[in-house]
């Protein structure tokens, strides 16, 4: 099937294509997750900062520069070094779910976090983040400036589970044969069944009623929905 | 094939390649040629389960198992000494000389205010007053002037290693934002430019003027070395980037911004390595009161030579291999 991208789009998903010739879609993060991030983040190298003026501080004036190298390393260091970790997030990203990645979906290289992270001065403009926050809502990939500089998105981490294995049932052929979308249609109603409420269920079978085929008179009396799973399952294979 | 067959055949190998691959997230070794086969096989199946459209979890489960391999593999892990030393001894002179023209450019809107400033200041007697107020010029004064516990006196260790981490903190602070602000257009790293170039230039016209040239120019004869050079190359880097989307020649902005921001990024290490170096001189070496001023202005000659030396001809000739 040619993934080409639809022309109008209703989610934010980036989709790359890898070397492999595969389409990985990542989801960006928006502004919201990342606010929090940030903030959290923050408060860790707050905490940092004052342990280190703790710790330092007792040594006296070497202690005073030491305190200041390391408010250095706090404020510009401590992104990149996180950021090139295996996780590819500030423990702040970390405990949201999200990570960087670049814009092709490889892990992020050192210049492209360096370009990110220095870039948060001209992001933080004129006060508190403005010019991100206005880039970041503009573009539908949630790239602030840095990451429209250095061509990397923050993304979700772990993929969302919307569909499991559709229930067990007896399978049940269809009353005509089914192209690739309709099939597709149904296994995805299908995988949805314990996540929607059961009116909702049985109201999008009724949908797809006309493929059903006719009541044989043998056959246990079961609701359009169940009657419908049985239709999935044959279409995944099940022939019982 | 069917979905229910497709899985039955290879959910077996998707569950060892899932379980190798948490292994290999935590840090364990793993069979590397191994991983690498069921990745390909895995593509090969998330393809096909795509394209015949198998249901959402198939797909869905391959997809987080492809993302995940892409992650682990693609990862780097040329980190180094080796690495760290190719990058300083060609990749960075290199990379400089590649952007001599945003260098030149840099240069001459810092140059030119510094110099300009520095004359003014020097042979007028109120332009100092006009750039900066009473009470800072009073402050250098102080700060070079003759008794005992100004800078560029004798003073204790501890105190060089807390001048040393203002410097760091403070230096290097203004060159990464020098960078950062170039994507204003470029705006802002010309602003940091001109801005610093002008004060520099008064400070040094206003103390020549006041006679305390004997104090001031050996203590930042030596660090000028590293420290001038690292504003000049990050303010160029942050021109590169700022005029790269400015002009964006045949390429979208947003591509331009990115092929200009990964030019400037050598700048900015060659940037920080000297603004480091240029905060280990100063807080150590230009502040120590026992070297005679003629040993310093030779060292600092010396770190001059060394560091035109290291942009102008290191790495000359040696290809892109490896």
């Amino acid at each position: 099937m040619q993934r080409a991208v639809p022309v109008q789009r209703i989610d934010t998903l980036a989709q790359v294509e890898t070397p492999e010739g595969i389409v990985l879609s990542l989801r960006p993060a928006g502004l919201v997750s990342r606010t929090m991030a940030f903030l959290l983040d923050l408060f860790f190298r707050l905490l940092i900062n004052i342990v280190l003026a703790l710790v330092l501080g007792a040594l006296g004036r070497m202690g005073g520069g030491l305190v200041l190298i390391g408010m250095f390393a706090v404020e510009w260091i401590y992104p990149i070094v996180f950021e090139l970790t295996r996780a590819g997030a500030t423990p702040g990203k970390k405990a949201l779910g999200l990570r960087v990645v670049m814009d092709t979906g490889l892990p992020v290289t050192p210049a492209a976090s360096v370009t990110r992270n220095l870039l948060r001065v001209a992001d933080f403009l004129p006060l508190g983040y403005t010019f991100g926050i206005i880039t970041l809502l503009l573009n539908r990939e949630c790239k602030r400036l840095g990451d429209l500089a250095a061509g990397t998105l923050v993304v979700y981490a772990e993929p969302v589970v919307l569909h499991d294995q559709p229930p067990a049932t007896p399978s049940l052929a269809p009353a005509r044969p089914l192209n690739q979308q309709e099939q597709a249609a149904i296994r995805s109603w299908a995988g949805r069944a314990k996540r929607l409420t059961p009116e909702r269920f049985e109201e999008l079978a009724l949908l797809a009623a006309p493929v059903l085929p006719p009541l044989s008179p043998d056959e246990p009396r079961r609701s359009p929905s169940e009657r419908l799973l049985g239709v999935a399952q044959w279409l995944m294979g099940k022939r019982s | 094939m069917t979905p229910l067959h497709f899985e039955a055949a290879y959910g077996g190998m998707w569950e060892a390649f899932a379980e190798q691959l948490a292994l290999a997230h935590q840090g364990k070794r793993v069979d590397g040629a191994l991983l690498a086969a069921r990745y390909r096989q895995v593509c090969e199946h998330l393809a096909l389960a795509q394209s015949r459209a198998y249901p959402t979890h198939v797909v869905g489960r391959l997809e987080s198992l492809a993302q995940d391999a892409h992650q682990l593999i693609y990862r780097r892990q040329d980190y180094g000494l080796v690495a760290l030393g190719r990058l300083l001894r060609v990749q960075l002179p290199q990379a400089v000389r590649a952007q001599g023209r945003y260098v030149g450019l840099a240069f001459v809107l810092f140059t030119l205010p510094l110099l300009l400033a520095l004359l003014l200041a020097w042979l007028t007697p109120d332009f100092a007053l006009r750039v900066m107020d009473a009470a800072q010029l009073r402050n250098f004064e102080t700060m070079y002037g003759d008794d005992r516990e100004s800078v560029g006196r004798l003073r204790e260790a501890a105190t060089d290693w807390q001048m040393f981490g203002h410097y760091i903190f403070n230096n290097i602070g203004i060159g990464f934002r020098c960078f950062g602000a170039g994507i204003l257009a470029g705006v802002g790293s010309a602003f940091v430019l001109l801005f610093n170039g002008l004060q520099i230039g008064v400070v040094a016209g206003h103390l020549q003027r006041a006679g305390l040239g004997h104090n001031f120019w050996p203590f930042v004869a030596t660090h000028s070395a590293f420290e001038l050079t690292g504003i000049v190359l990050s303010g160029a880097a942050g021109m590169r980037m700022g005029l790269g989307w400015l002009a964006p020649g045949r390429r979208t902005r947003v591509e331009a911004l990115k092929l200009a921001a990964g030019e400037a990024v050598p700048l900015v290490y060659a940037a920080f390595f000297l603004l480091l170096v240029a905060a280990g001189f100063e807080a150590f070496w230009s502040s120590a009161a026992w070297v005679a001023p003629w040993v310093k202005f030779l060292v600092a000659g010396l770190c001059w030579a060394m560091v035109l030396m290291w942009l102008c001809l290191t790495g000359r000739g040696s290809r892109h291999a490896g």
